[in-house]
């Protein structure tokens, strides 16, 4: 318990340098002290609005939706059992990505409140059908077959969101960031706007780890435990979808984050909750931050998307977990 | 129906070619002029045009072949006003057609303004074939040379940058004008052209150099795209009297770049290059120009400062007919005590 405790602030201390990191390197490389000057003792000058209007901005959308999705992507495998399961994969993520370009591109939504609202929509009308085809059939919604077709239906809706984005050739360049994820996407009031709802689903989250644990036991010993489970995954369900959502409207979708993360969380502490959504909730942001610098890094003068990385990362650990023997359930 | 009569009217000159080396054109012969490496041959002038994308559209007005349009595709912009009622008479297409509806259209000749429609396997949904394929449908082709990527069937990624010049284009005129039997009417768009860009840069010659840098809008998104040294924006800049902000990367046309990288650059004059309606003015891209302007993130940028974000269009920047318009266009916002 202390371990663990000691573990998770040691964890976010390795977030404030990830933090420290994103805002100062890049283009330009700038040392702490520039750093503190910029946000401290704003001069106007060129580095600090770099600073303060580039790297600030992307800090931000990096922490939001790293913190969302490592949580949705926990919560996800505990209501489920799915060790595979993750918003990316389920089609969360295209699903809330679809319904941003909808908005944008057929409704003509351009006030980026707006963009949260259709995301979280988006978000929840995926999982609902993703959960319902990965149940046709026998033996229900098993792991494997609610990745099948959480893949099939995020292709499909990710083939829909680039027929659109090639309706509007004259915005393409708008649009390709909701086909693949980056933190350059959100300016400071859309982040200002996705904090409350990343604030909820946070706050949910958390207190669902208790249940999460009962519930890990299988539903009838978990009912006999006091578990109100329906409640549990209406309420967990809930969580995912305000979190993947926001995330989704801020950095567009993201994939394979939700998925590695508390995997790796997991294997540190083991298979409580409790823990486990915490230090998720710290280690995506970590990964998500270290990710978009490497792709500020690689491609100069221009950059890599960061949903690009985490693909990247992301795929041979999502190969890894499929290959592995004793991966049909949590 | 071309293709049966091209072949045995080319294997009879390459006979007569053989034989009697005094054998000239006779009537009926016929003509092949070099494009982009490849040869393109025609027994008489083509009848049956298809101009896809502006630049070839408005060099097919100039070229006063108007009339044996039987399609236009996919402009980037209103067309210049000479050209606009002959324009108003042709068939367009809004987007580009498939290959299919490309050849259902049965032209005889394509006139290309970019290479893209020529890239990628033949037969794909955004590409009418590679040259190659359409010659043996009896198709001639042919493609802005400042535009000629290294090998048939590839893209903007294989363009040689020594070949982005105005004298491609005015090759382009002169071969176009041969195989149309159009020779006096390109030598005449030629000599204006010509005439009228060295008027600008006499006018230039001696005034300093600013950057300029031409910037696709969707700046909202995060990275940018600029035109790179192998645009065509990079000579008609140089004419104008300026230079290319970011004419050093050389690997594409369109350039994405992080937003920090404009800022490091900090250019003189950005143009905001708006695209793709055949009703778009430079007043439309207004709305882009607005947004650079506010983006705190800019404030300290020289061409912000001096309100020197410029609305305009991608169409100018296009190898070909508008050449000289658009480097008396740049000069006039550089150079503005030049032109007064």
């Amino acid at each position: 318990m202390r371990l663990r405790a000691a573990g998770l602030l040691l964890c976010v201390a390795v977030l404030a340098v990830s933090v420290l990191l994103s805002l100062s390197i890049g283009n330009q490389h700038f040392g702490a002290h520039d750093v503190y000057l910029a946000l401290a003792d704003f001069s106007g000058s060129d580095n600090d609005r770099v600073i303060r209007y580039l790297r600030v901005p992307r800090t931000a959308a990096g922490l939001l939706a790293g913190a969302a999705l490592g949580l949705a992507g926990a919560l996800m495998q505990g209501v489920t059992r799915n060790p595979l399961a993750d918003p990316g994969i389920l089609g969360v993520n295209a699903g809330a990505a679809l319904a941003v370009v909808g908005a944008i591109g057929v409704l003509g939504v351009h006030s980026l409140t707006g963009y949260v609202w259709f995301a979280m929509g988006g978000a929840l009308v995926a999982t609902v059908v993703v959960y319902l085809v990965g149940a046709i059939g026998r033996g229900g919604a098993t792991p494997v077959k609610l990745a099948l077709a959480g893949a099939a239906i995020s292709a499909l809706l990710g083939s829909v969101t680039s027929a659109i984005t090639l309706l509007d050739l004259s915005t393409l360049n708008e649009f390709r960031f909701w086909v693949v994820g980056s933190l350059t996407l959100a300016t400071g009031p859309v982040i200002g706007q996705a904090v409350p709802f990343i604030a909820v689903g946070i706050v949910l989250a958390l207190v669902l780890g208790r249940s999460l644990n009962q519930l890990a036991l299988g539903d009838e010993l978990a009912r006999s435990l006091g578990t109100r489970v329906m409640l549990v995954r209406v309420m967990a369900g809930l969580a995912v979808v305000v979190l993947a959502g926001t995330a989704t409207a801020i950095a567009g979708p993201i994939g394979f984050l939700g998925l590695a993360v508390p995997h790796v969380a997991r294997t540190l502490v083991g298979a409580d909750y409790r823990w486990i959504l915490p230090w998720s909730m710290v280690l995506a942001p970590v990964v998500l931050l270290l990710a978009d610098v490497v792709g500020r890094l690689v491609a100069r003068p221009s950059e890599l998307q960061v949903g690009i990385i985490t693909a990247v990362i992301g795929a041979p650990v999502f190969i890894a977990l499929v290959r592995r023997r004793r991966m049909a359930a949590l | 129906m071309l293709r049966k009569s091209v072949l045995p009217v080319l294997l009879l000159g390459l006979l007569a070619g053989c034989g009697t080396p005094t054998a000239d054109n006779p009537p009926g012969s016929t003509i092949t002029v070099k494009n982009c490496g490849i040869d393109v041959t025609v027994a008489g002038p083509p009848k049956r045009v298809f101009a896809a994308y502006q630049p070839a559209i408005e060099m097919a007005h100039a070229l006063g072949i108007s009339d044996r349009l039987v399609g236009t595709a996919y402009l980037d912009a209103e067309v210049l006003p000479e050209y606009a009622g002959a324009q108003a008479k042709a068939k367009y297409y809004k987007n580009l057609p498939s290959r299919e509806e490309l050849l259902a259209a049965n032209p005889d000749f394509v006139l290309s303004g970019f290479n893209d429609v020529f890239s990628a396997g033949g037969g794909s949904d955004e590409s009418f074939g590679s040259r190659k394929s359409l010659a043996e449908l009896g198709v001639q082709t042919w493609i802005f040379s400042p535009l000629c990527p290294t090998a048939d069937g590839k893209g903007d990624e294989a363009i040689d940058p020594a070949s982005v010049t105005m004298d491609n284009v005015y090759a382009d005129l002169r071969g176009l004008g041969k195989l149309f039997g159009v020779e006096d009417r390109a030598e005449t768009v030629i000599a204006d052209q010509e005439k009228r860009i060295a008027a600008v840069e006499a006018k230039v010659k001696n005034a300093p150099r600013p950057t300029v840098a031409i910037l696709r809008p969707g700046l909202e998104g995060g990275g940018l795209t600029v035109s790179g040294g192998p645009d065509f924006g990079t000579v008609l800049i140089k004419q104008a009297g300026g230079v290319n902000a970011f004419a050093d990367l050389t690997a594409k046309r369109n350039v994405k770049i992080g937003v920090e990288e404009l800022i490091k650059r900090n250019p003189d004059y950005i143009l905001i290059s708006g695209c793709c309606d055949a009703a778009l003015t430079p007043a439309s891209t207004q709305p882009d120009v607005d947004k650079l302007l506010a983006n705190p993130a800019f404030q300290n940028l020289k061409a912000v400062r001096n309100k020197h974000v410029v609305p305009w269009l991608f169409a100018n920047h296009s190898a070909g007919v508008r050449g000289a318009y658009t480097t008396e266009d740049i000069a006039k916002t550089i150079h503005p005590d030049l032109f007064k």
